[in-house]
């Protein structure tokens, strides 16, 4: 029988904070009676706790003695020299993006395909009812609630909006 | 780890550098290298980079010491620019092509002082195995959600310090950790049986 913890919403978010010991202490008993039965789940949360202890225990790397004893002098340097980057910061990649906001990839995968679906339909006029060239997307509203898509066929009054909220918010 | 520090003396040093006090700032410089060093090298996973950055890092914070309100702590203030400069120069390097990562290079020995070293060569091994298959974790994830991470796991701030940080909201903050956590977990996961 598949375990409570498998059959609810969030169930890796709550892993991952129990694991992280960010529950509320109430959530934390419940989870900790689930995990008796669920070995697939405590195999997570050591997984999660090993990440968490290797990444706390053995990952700062400070400067060697050369470099700690050069770097106040390269300082000094770069402002001397009026030295200051005054680059424009390099923008997220699509794919940066999609990882932030994976319901606004859904939503442009969707978009796509229902543009493909207007386009190669409107080439077939006898199934098109209304004239024009397929479906636009009117408007796109990403913030971190989610994102609304509006679509709209031209020619036509009639809109379809789609909202997509943000679970994490 | 922030607080650990002294806020206070930090406060003195900080008003004192944005009166163009050199001394002081180097002071504070002294005080925060290693730490700033740390936050960068966990972000771009080079050390040419993040000694690079490092430097920027307070460059920068000295450029802009007069708008410093104060409101954050110096810490959490100089964690922002690092993070902001590190996340900058890995997406840049990305766009140039991808690097391989080699545990040896990226960790040598003597950098690692506070690197814990067990006696036992079995450990020892195991130290290194984790390393490197946490490093591959972490090489994977995108730079906003490796910076979330490393302020969270390694430096030990708050969602909140996160957030100001990053410049981002708390519920982001959350969300971009349990995806950077799951995805090393799903590499972990699978090399438990070895590492036990």
């Amino acid at each position: 029988m598949a375990h409570w913890l498998h059959r609810l919403g969030g169930r890796g978010r709550r892993l991952a904070a129990y694991a992280a010991g960010e529950l509320p202490p109430a959530e934390r008993s419940s989870v900790e009676i689930a995990l008796a039965a669920c070995p697939v789940c405590r195999r997570e949360v050591e997984a999660c706790r090993l990440a968490s202890l290797a990444l706390r225990k053995s990952s700062r790397v400070g400067l060697t003695a050369e470099e700690a004893a050069a770097f106040l002098p390269e300082v000094n340097r770069r402002i001397d020299h009026g030295q200051v980057r005054a680059t424009r910061p390099a923008r997220p990649d699509l794919r940066e993006i999609l990882w932030d906001h994976p319901r606004l990839g859904l939503a442009s995968a969707f978009a796509a395909a229902l543009m493909i679906v207007g386009l190669t339909l409107s080439q077939w006029g006898p199934f098109v009812t209304t004239p024009g060239n397929g479906v636009e997307v009117v408007s796109v509203d990403v913030d971190e609630d989610g994102s609304v898509m509006v679509f709209e066929a031209p020619g036509s009054t009639l809109k379809v909006i789609w909202v997509f909220e943000n679970s994490s918010s | 780890m922030p607080g650990s520090e002294e806020p206070g003396a930090d406060r003195a040093l900080v008003e004192r550098a944005a009166r163009g006090d050199r001394e002081a700032f180097g002071l504070l410089v002294r005080r925060h290298q290693d730490r700033v060093f740390n936050v960068a090298y966990q972000v771009v996973r080079n050390r040419e980079d993040a000694l690079d950055v490092a430097q920027d890092a307070f460059v920068k914070a000295f450029a802009s010491l007069p708008s410093f309100k104060g409101e954050a702590s110096f810490s959490t203030w100089t964690h922002r620019i690092v993070v902001n400069l590190a996340i900058d120069c890995l997406r840049r390097r990305r766009r140039a092509g991808p690097t391989e990562y080699d545990d040896r290079k990226a960790a040598p020995e003597e950098g690692e002082a506070r690197l814990a070293a067990p006696d036992d060569p079995q450990s020892a091994l195991e130290t290194r195995q984790i390393r490197s298959i946490l490093a591959r974790g972490i090489e994977a994830l995108p730079p906003l959600h490796r910076a979330v991470l490393i302020l969270r796991e390694v430096e030990g701030l708050s969602y909140e310090e996160i957030a100001r940080a990053v410049g981002c909201s708390l519920g982001t903050v959350m969300s971009r950790l349990f995806h950077a956590r799951r995805k090393l977990q799903k590499v972990m996961e699978p090399n438990l049986d070895d590492l036990r």
